[in-house]
Formats: structure tokens, C-alpha cells, sequence
């Protein structure tokens, strides 16, 4: 019978699988304490278990004498090797003492039994003749003081005394078993629990590893596709410079406006499919930075040079403040300055007509994985360069700006919105940022404007 | 199940299960208080302080049937919590026979359902035929308000193949009926398979007339309920 079939069924296979042993132990010795009488209890294959006894005298003197000695142990052996099924039984002893055994039943089975004895039955007057011919060298007057020292209780009291102390053990096994019973459940409950968790981990894995495999494929396609799509496009677009140019002859103002409008669409669709093709590399990790010692000054003057004419255009103030001594950046010029220019065009997108957009640059500190337990405290920081670019436009809601980072994302997700754009911007400036080991952020209060702030290390020994 | 052809002893693993407080512990402390107390052991609640039935209860019975056939029976309870699946599965585990014990009520229809649903697929998650387990199915609470029709409860019990009962736990009513029942068509699938009366050479109707009558409820316990 295995452990998990009794666990299963509440079974009790052995009294010494569920019995507390001291608590056994501790009600043999108040049963002597109170009777004065011995006790064992025996399991079922006759193991004793516990026990609480005391040599009386008769015994003793009896044990002095050979023949005596040999009756003795033979007494003994019969009451141990005595495993009485339905009721209990009592045995005597050539001495004129009995033993009672009484089997101990739990839960319709027996599973061991227990002996209470030697003691004198008070019914008994005179000392028997079985005791005095036991051995020649008897003597009647030891033998009947050292008989009389034992303690003298009346059957029917030992069957009642019997009968409590079987009660009383079987709540001390009802108590073990219910605490076995317990642990045991427990136990089980906790494994069977662990192995449903570990059934899910492994579908969740495969779905996972699922995902990541249609993710690739997902790449893989799109750079295929963007490919496809650039080689017609090259065409349209030179064929469409050559209308413009006049080069197939020449084209009334109408006919030149509407080539025009072919040629400024197809570069658009066209920038549009380079950045799906770059944000491709940047997920496959495939793009490949091209770093260079910059002077921060430089970067940012540039950008505002460049913008100027637009803002002019828009009526849209540019301001740049540069902390004197800047420094260096390690980057990579045609990347970075890709990230200052889209993130500016946004801020100019995005302020109204009169509005400001400022460009910011300080020299900062940097931890790599600020968040990280003992990142500040082991001093994990390297110098740094934070650049800004900050409009005075309509600003970004805060549940939204954890998500402008990601691939496609439109605040105003509906086809009528005011501002254009493929929503790839910002996800190619982070995962450009991303592989410089740099950080962007956003800080923004709806209605007061938008801060894009990029932090990017001095040198790549921090990646 | 259990067989000992040594000791002519016979084991039988019976589950109560159903929602939670659809009255499965009730039950079990229903038949404790009405059948002899020869007949059975002490009612164990497997318990930890804060919480209802974490584990099960077990009331062992213990029948002696004609030709000195012993016949064991374990009544586990299962707990109804929806949480606790695992402990409920493992209960389940080697089980001859189930009793759902359901709610009457019409709000606990749709906890009726899904304790149902749960029962069948930790069946089959222990290897067990939900087609070929013995099930009775025990309406209780009759007593409460807003509970389906006696009228309902029969209409319902007409579709099915599963012997229903009507029972109020609290009062005794109903539980003795649930177990005869269920201990009956549990000991003539057993019999069925295994050959069992053949076995011990027991007449199977005359066993059953046996228990029924070592379990009916004990007249001075009867009135003390009342």
C-alpha cells in the first residue's frame, strides 16, 4: 500500500506513523502515577511503543530462584505474543497476578493493543500453590509479603480502568492522525499546486517563443517589403523630376503644379519607408553606429540653423541656451542629429504661431540603470550631456506619455487629426537614443508645452 | 476502493462536492449525529483557523454486512472554495462514488454549474470516467427562501440518469437517503467490475438491504434533533 493511497483514502496503516510518542508516553506514566499498575502499549507487530512500569516485589524474588526465573520469562513471552482480535483478554500468572490485554481499534481496524498488569486480583485470598511449588527453595512467608505488595484492584475496576485508557488513546490517535492527515494534505496540496503553476510557465513559454517567432517574421517581412516598395518608387520619383525639369518637353504651370505634387508625395513615401526599414534595424539590432567626438555646441547651433527658416515661416521664435563648456559627445553624427532634427521639427509642428521652441544643453550625470538597487550607492555614474528641446505647444496628457515611445502610436489616433505623421518618429529617436546607451524622457503639463529631453553619455565605455 | 479477501474487508472511498456552502460538511455532521455511534468514527474537520474547510472532512463508517463481511466506508468532503482546486483534485483521487451536493437556491444556480464542471474535468484530470462514476446529486437548503420547485427539481431530476434527493442538511432531512443511495449505486457499479458479491459470496440485495439498515437513523437521535 503506497503513502499516497493512504493519503487518498485517510488511512491509518501504523499506530507509529500517526501516535504522538510523548504525548503516548507522558499518558502511561499518569496512569501508573494514579493506579500504581504497569502499562505498555504495543503496536501491532509488537513493537512496545510506551510504556510506565515498576519490578514489583513477587516478581523479584521469584526471578532469585531458577525455576522461578525460567516460569517467569515464559509468562512474560505468553503475554506479549497475546493479540486478542475482538475483546479484551486477561492472563495469569503462576503467581496468582493477571495481565489484561486490550486491543486498540481506530477507525475499524486494530492496529496494536496494550497491557495493563501485573496486579492481584482482589478476589484472591490466599497466596496459590502454583507460586509455592514453582521452586523447591520457595519460602511461603517471603513469598506471601512480597505478594502482598502488589497493588490489588478487582476485575471489574481493571475493566474499566482498561476501557478509559482505550478511549483515552484513542483520542491521542485521532488528534496524531489529524495532524498527519494535515502535514500530509498540506504537502500534497503545495506539490499539486507547484505542478499546475509549472504546466502553466511552460504554455505561457511556448506562447511567448510563439510570439517571438511571428515578431520576426513580422521584421523580416516588412524589410523585404519596404525594399520592394523603394525600387517602382525610385522610378516614379526620377521620372517625375524629369516631367518637372522639362526634360520630355515642356509643361504648362497646371501640369507642372501636379507633377510637382507626384514628386513631393513619392519623397514623402519614400522617407516614410526608410524610416520603416530603419526602425527594422534598430529592432533586429542590425544598425550599425558610425561614432564621432562632437562638440555639443556644434550639434545644437546646427540644428537651429537649419530650423530657422521654417520657424521664420511659422512665426515661431527658436532660442538655444548652451551651458559655456559643454564638451564632447561620442556619437553618431547622421543618427543623432536624425533625433534632434525629427524632435524639433515636432516642437515647431506642434507650437503655434507665436510661440517659442527652445534647445537646451547641460552637462548632467548618468547611471545607466538608475533604478537599480545600488546603482547611486556604488557610485555607477558617468558624466553626461542632457540636450532639450522644448515647445511652448499643446503638450501631452500623462497617461500618454509612456506610450509616444511606441511604434505607430498617435495621441489623436483618428484619421481627421490636425497633425500628420506616420507615428514612427518618436520610436525610431528612442531606439536611436537606445543604441547609443542614452535615455530620452518627456516632461509635460497638457497646454504648457512638451520637454523632450535626451541624455547621452560622454563615451561608450558605459554600454 | 480496498480489498482485503484475508480480513473479508471492503474499503470504499464516497466524496461529497459542490460549491461552496452548499452544506457538505453539514451533511457529514448530519450522519454522524444520526446513525449509531457503533457504526461510525469520530467526525475529523481537517481546519485552519481563519479559513472554512481548508482541507476536507472525513467520517469514517464501518458496517459489518451479512456473512461477516466488513464494509468501510470514508465520507470525504471536498472544499467548495474555488481556490483551493488542488486540495480538491487530490480528495477526489481514487473516489468509488460522489455526491453533489447543490444549492437550492436560484441565486446559486451558476455556482452549482461551475462546482459541476470543476467536478468532471478534476475526474478526468485523475483518470477518472466522468460517464462511468456513481452520482447522486443532493438538492439542499430546501428549506431557504427563493429555491427551484420541488416541481423544478423533479423536472430536473426526469432529464438526468442520477438518482436526485432532496434534502434539508440542518435537519437531518434528506442526508441518510443521499448516502443510502449513493453507497448503493457505488456497491452495484464495484459489483459490476469486480464481481464483489461473487467474491466474498454475498447475496448484492441482501448487502444492501444490511446497510441501509445499519445506517438508518437512530430513533433517539431522531427526536433529540427535534
Amino acid at each position: 500500500m503506497t503513502a499516497e493511497f493512504d493519503l487518498a483514502m485517510g488511512e491509518v496503516a501504523r499506530l507509529e506513523d500517526v501516535v504522538d510518542r510523548r504525548a503516548l508516553a507522558e499518558v502511561c506514566r499518569t496512569f501508573f502515577e494514579l493506579f500504581s499498575i504497569s502499562v505498555r502499549v504495543f503496536s501491532r507487530e509488537g513493537s512496545l511503543l510506551a510504556d510506565a512500569h515498576e519490578e514489583q516485589e513477587v516478581c523479584r524474588y521469584v526471578n532469585t530462584l531458577g525455576d522461578g526465573r525460567r516460569a517467569c520469562s515464559r509468562i512474560v513471552s505468553d503475554v506479549k505474543r497475546l493479540d486478542p482480535e475482538g475483546e479484551a483478554v486477561s492472563h495469569s500468572c503462576f503467581t496468582g497476578a493477571e495481565y489484561r490485554v486490550v486491543p486498540l481499534h481506530y477507525q475499524g481496524r486494530r492496529l496494536g493493543r496494550f497491557v495493563i498488569g501485573p496486579y492481584v486480583p482482589a478476589e484472591m485470598r490466599e497466596v496459590p500453590r502454583s507460586l509455592l511449588v514453582i521452586d523447591s527453595r520457595v519460602d511461603a512467608e517471603t513469598a506471601r509479603a512480597a505478594l502482598h505488595e502488589m497493588p490489588r484492584v478487582r476485575r471489574e475496576t481493571v475493566e474499566r480502568i482498561g476501557h478509559h485508557f482505550s478511549r483515552v488513546l484513542d483520542l491521542i490517535l485521532f488528534s496524531g492522525h489529524r495532524a498527519y492527515l494535515t502535514s500530509n494534505m498540506h504537502i500534497a496540496s503545495v506539490r499539486e499546486s507547484y505542478r499546475e503553476l509549472v504546466d502553466k510557465n511552460s504554455k505561457l513559454q511556448d506562447a511567448y517563443d510563439k510570439l517571438k517567432e511571428l515578431d520576426r517574421l513580422k521584421s523580416n517581412f516588412l524589410a523585404t517589403m519596404s525594399h520592394e516598395l523603394r525600387t517602382p518608387l525610385t522610378s516614379i520619383i526620377g521620372y517625375s523630376d524629369m516631367l518637372e525639369a522639362g526634360i520630355g518637353g515642356d509643361l504648362n504651370e497646371e501640369q507642372t503644379e501636379f507633377v510637382g505634387t507626384i514628386r513631393q508625395k513619392g519623397e514623402h513615401l519614400l522617407a516614410l519607408i526608410t524610416s520603416l526599414l530603419d526602425m527594422n534595424k534598430l529592432e533586429q539590432g542590425t544598425m550599425r553606429l558610425n561614432r564621432k567626438h562632437l562638440d555639443v555646441r556644434v550639434l545644437v547651433t546646427d540644428l537651429q540653423k537649419t530650423l530657422t527658416p521654417s520657424a521664420l515661416k511659422k512665426g515661431v521664435q527658436l532660442v538655444t541656451e548652451i551651458e559655456p563648456e559643454i564638451g564632447n559627445v561620442f556619437v553618431d553624427p547622421v543618427r543623432i542629429n536624425q533625433v534632434l532634427f525629427n524632435l524639433a521639427e515636432n516642437a515647431l509642428k506642434f507650437t503655434p504661431k507665436g510661440g517659442t521652441v527652445r534647445f537646451t544643453a547641460r552637462a548632467t550625470e548618468f547611471a545607466k540603470d538608475a533604478d537599480d538597487f545600488g546603482a547611486s550607492m556604488f557610485d555607477l555614474v558617468e558624466t553626461a550631456v542632457e540636450i532639450g528641446i522644448i515647445d511652448s505647444g499643446i503638450g501631452i496628457a500623462k497617461d500618454e506619455q509612456n506610450k509616444i515611445f511606441d511604434a505607430f502610436y498617435q495621441v489623436d489616433g483618428s484619421s481627421t487629426r490636425e497633425h500628420g505623421g506616420t507615428g514612427l518618429g518618436l520610436s525610431i529617436v528612442k531606439r536611436i537614443v537606445d543604441a547609443h546607451g542614452g535615455k530620452v524622457r518627456v516632461e509635460s503639463e497638457p497646454g504648457h508645452g512638451a520637454a523632450f529631453l535626451i541624455t547621452l553619455p560622454r563615451d561608450a565605455s558605459f554600454e | 476502493m480496498q480489498l482485503d479477501f484475508k480480513q473479508r474487508e471492503l474499503t470504499l472511498k464516497l466524496v461529497y462536492y459542490g460549491p461552496a456552502l452548499s452544506g457538505k460538511t453539514t451533511n457529514l455532521q448530519a450522519i454522524h449525529e444520526l446513525i449509531a455511534p457503533e457504526a461510525r468514527g469520530r467526525l475529523m474537520t481537517l481546519e485552519t483557523k481563519d479559513d472554512r474547510t481548508l482541507f476536507f472532512d472525513l467520517l469514517p463508517l464501518s458496517l459489518v454486512a451479512g456473512r461477516g463481511l466488513q464494509i468501510r466506508v470514508k465520507l470525504f468532503t471536498v472544499p467548495g472554495q474555488v481556490i483551493h482546486n488542488a486540495t480538491r483534485r487530490l480528495v477526489l483521487q481514487g473516489a468509488d462514488g460522489v455526491a453533489f451536493i447543490a444549492d437550492s437556491q436560484r441565486a446559486e444556480a451558476n455556482a452549482n454549474k461551475a462546482a459541476f464542471v470543476n467536478l468532471r474535468q478534476n475526474l478526468v484530470e485523475n483518470g477518472l470516467d466522468p460517464a462511468r462514476m456513481p452520482l447522486v446529486i443532493q438538492f439542499n437548503k430546501r428549506d431557504m427562501p427563493d429555491v427551484r420547485t420541488d416541481a423544478e427539481v423533479d423536472q430536473m431530476a426526469q432529464k438526468g440518469r442520477e438518482p436526485v434527493y432532496k434534502a434539508v442538511a440542518l435537519r437531518g432531512q434528506g442526508v441518510i437517503e443521499t448516502l443510502v443511495g449513493l453507497f448503493n449505486i457505488t456497491w452495484r457499479r464495484l459489483d459490476e467490475d469486480h464481481q464483489l458479491g461473487e467474491k466474498f459470496g454475498v447475496d448484492g440485495a441482501q448487502l444492501l438491504a444490511d446497510v441501509k439498515q445499519k445506517l438508518s437513523p437512530r430513533r433517539h437521535a431522531r427526536e433529540a434533533a427535534r
